[in-house]
């Protein structure tokens, strides 16, 4: 049997696979298209310095970036556009350069350049997910590509601050996010009821942008008004990601209780603080299994 | 420009009507413009004439340096003065005339996608083949480039100009590619916008819109240039409906 593909990424957090807008799209689009992938986290490894995320690796050979990664699964049969038609496909290119011009400088400026955000949010993450020494190294070096990245596409040659420009990203990415809720309307995906490689490129630039604690976040706070976009992204995350959060509940509390039709029933905290499945005292009685869970008495 | 200066200047030109004596400026013709200058120049004329605004087109060996942005071609209206289509296509728009009114809000985004995928792929590629193809560099881009300087400020100034093109493609991640992977990004951005032409004369419903100005200007400089080799104008010419586009375009001006 062949060996499965492996894709290293950056790892998750906020309820996210992955915090990386690039890892995001790849892994998104696996899950359309039901490619199974070894993902291996690079968080903690030297891999935060050497390695060009997300990478894909098989039989010997190493894809990078999100495009070329998405033809590569697209040879090997993993196709989550099969059924589109050709003016789809079209207007799937189309609108991946409108978000990679217009909404991913502006994704770069809230993270990585904004004083408050670099500060608090994303450059605690990034150090503590390197390892030491890089821990110093890593953050500074993405966020003067991601400087260097929006002064050389969209500064004017007289408006070499940083500051002037901001004002110009942030309505272009406004637009954009406009104009993709429009675009969406009432669907659960750009094309019909599958979601394909569009739908992967989108959750991969708007997810973390939902997601993220932000301290200050005008973009977010736009997109938050945008109710259509921010539904797309909890569809996906439920019907698609929905192990990844499941992982997270093995260290709950649990409650094991026994009805009077005999049948056991466990409870953890979530169902516990329900009103309509609060245990009345008369019906049933706490049963707490030998070292397997705590148990408490009902409330 | 901040947005405050570009709402009062939205308000200037919706004050006054087109003059007779708009002019728009680019690099000489004959000797000095590029390709990816001239396309976008074709592009901003084609839009005027659409729009039925007459302007006169001056050749000036320094454009690219009274442009405000640094980009040719800039269009000198009464005391404004406006680069670049995205910025001169709003300016119009609050002149009063507009070729986009007539869309709907899914078919304006789909048309301002559109416009992003030409100048995301088709002027990065051109860009590309003319300043970071070595070949093509030393032979066409920098002799042309500086033809109107003399020495030494001709070396100076193209391979300034050569070095900060070349620094953003490294930003943009366009670096690494090779001159064939060009040519396959340029193949695959045609196949889209015939795929999205089909039959139809323009793009959108009977009328011209910015898009089809756009990708007009690029398609018809590209057919008409001759670089080193002809390799992208044979990817544009594989695509029969795009030929036919360019030809009903031009002739219907």
């Amino acid at each position: 049997m062949a060996e499965p593909m492996e894709l290293l990424c950056w790892g998750g957090d906020w309820d996210l696979p992955s915090v990386h807008t690039d890892s995001l799209i790849v892994l998104a689009y696996a899950k359309f298209s039901d490619a199974k992938l070894a993902v291996k986290s690079i968080d903690w490894t030297w891999r935060t310095i050497t390695a060009s995320v997300p990478q894909l690796h098989y039989e010997g050979s190493a894809v990078t970036e999100p495009t070329q990664i998405l033809n590569f699964l697209r040879k090997q049969r993993f196709n989550a556009d099969y059924e589109l038609t050709a003016k789809q496909g079209a207007d799937t290119m189309a609108y991946i350069a409108l978000l990679e011009e217009k909404l991913r400088p502006a994704l770069l400026h809230t993270f990585w350049v904004d004083a408050e955000n670099y500060a608090n949010l994303t450059r605690p993450w990034f150090t503590s997910h390197s390892p030491f020494p890089l821990n110093f190294f890593v953050p500074g070096r993405q966020a003067s590509l991601a400087l260097s990245r929006i002064l050389l596409t969209k500064a004017e040659s007289p408006l070499l601050n940083i500051t002037e420009v901001e004002g110009k990203i942030y309505s272009e990415a406004k637009e954009c996010l406009n104009l993709l809720s429009h675009r969406l309307g009432n669907f659960h995906f750009f094309f019909g009821d599958t979601p394909t490689s569009l739908d992967a490129f989108v959750f991969g630039h708007i997810a973390p942008l939902i997601k993220a604690p932000l301290p200050s976040g005008q973009l977010q706070k736009h997109l938050n008004q945008l109710d259509n976009l921010c539904q797309f992204c909890n569809t996906i995350l439920k019907n698609y990601f929905t192990d990844a959060s499941a992982e997270k509940r093995t260290d709950c509390k649990y409650t094991v209780l026994i009805n009077p039709e005999k049948n056991i029933v466990l409870m953890d905290d979530n169902l516990r603080s329900s009103p309509q499945h609060r245990p009345h005292r008369h019906e049933s009685k706490p049963l707490a299994l030998a070292g397997e869970r705590n148990s408490t008495p009902p409330s | 420009m901040s947005l405050a200066a570009e709402a009062f200047v939205s308000q200037i030109a919706a004050a006054e009507p087109w003059p007779e004596k708009a002019t728009l400026y680019q690099p000489l013709k004959e000797d000095q413009i590029l390709l990816s200058d001239s396309a976008s120049s074709l592009a901003v004329q084609t839009f005027l004439r659409m729009c039925g605004l007459p302007v006169q087109v001056s050749c000036c060996a320094n454009a690219e340096y009274m442009s405000p942005s640094g980009k040719v071609p800039f269009i000198h209206v009464g005391n404004q003065v406006v680069s670049e289509l995205g910025p001169i296509v709003q300016y119009i728009k609050a002149k009063g005339h507009s070729l986009s009114d007539g869309l709907d809000d899914v078919q304006r985004a789909e048309m301002k996608a559109y416009m992003e995928l030409v100048n995301n792929m088709l002027l990065t590629a051109e860009l590309y083949i003319q300043w970071c193809d070595d070949y093509t560099a030393t032979e066409i881009s920098r002799p042309r480039y500086s033809s109107p300087y003399s020495w030494p400020l001709n070396h100076i100034l193209a391979y300034q100009k050569q070095w900060e093109v070349r620094r953003k493609m490294n930003a943009i991640g366009w670096s690494g590619k090779s001159l064939e992977q060009v040519y396959e990004d340029v193949s695959q951005c045609c196949q889209a916008l015939s795929q999205r032409l089909g039959t139809q004369p323009y793009f959108f419903n009977k009328q011209p819109t910015e898009l089809d100005a756009l990708v007009f200007g690029h398609l018809f400089t590209i057919l008409t240039t001759q670089l080193t080799n002809d390799e992208l104008a044979e990817k544009v010419k594989s695509y029969t409906n795009l030929l036919s586009f360019c030809h009903h375009s031009k002739t219907s001006k």
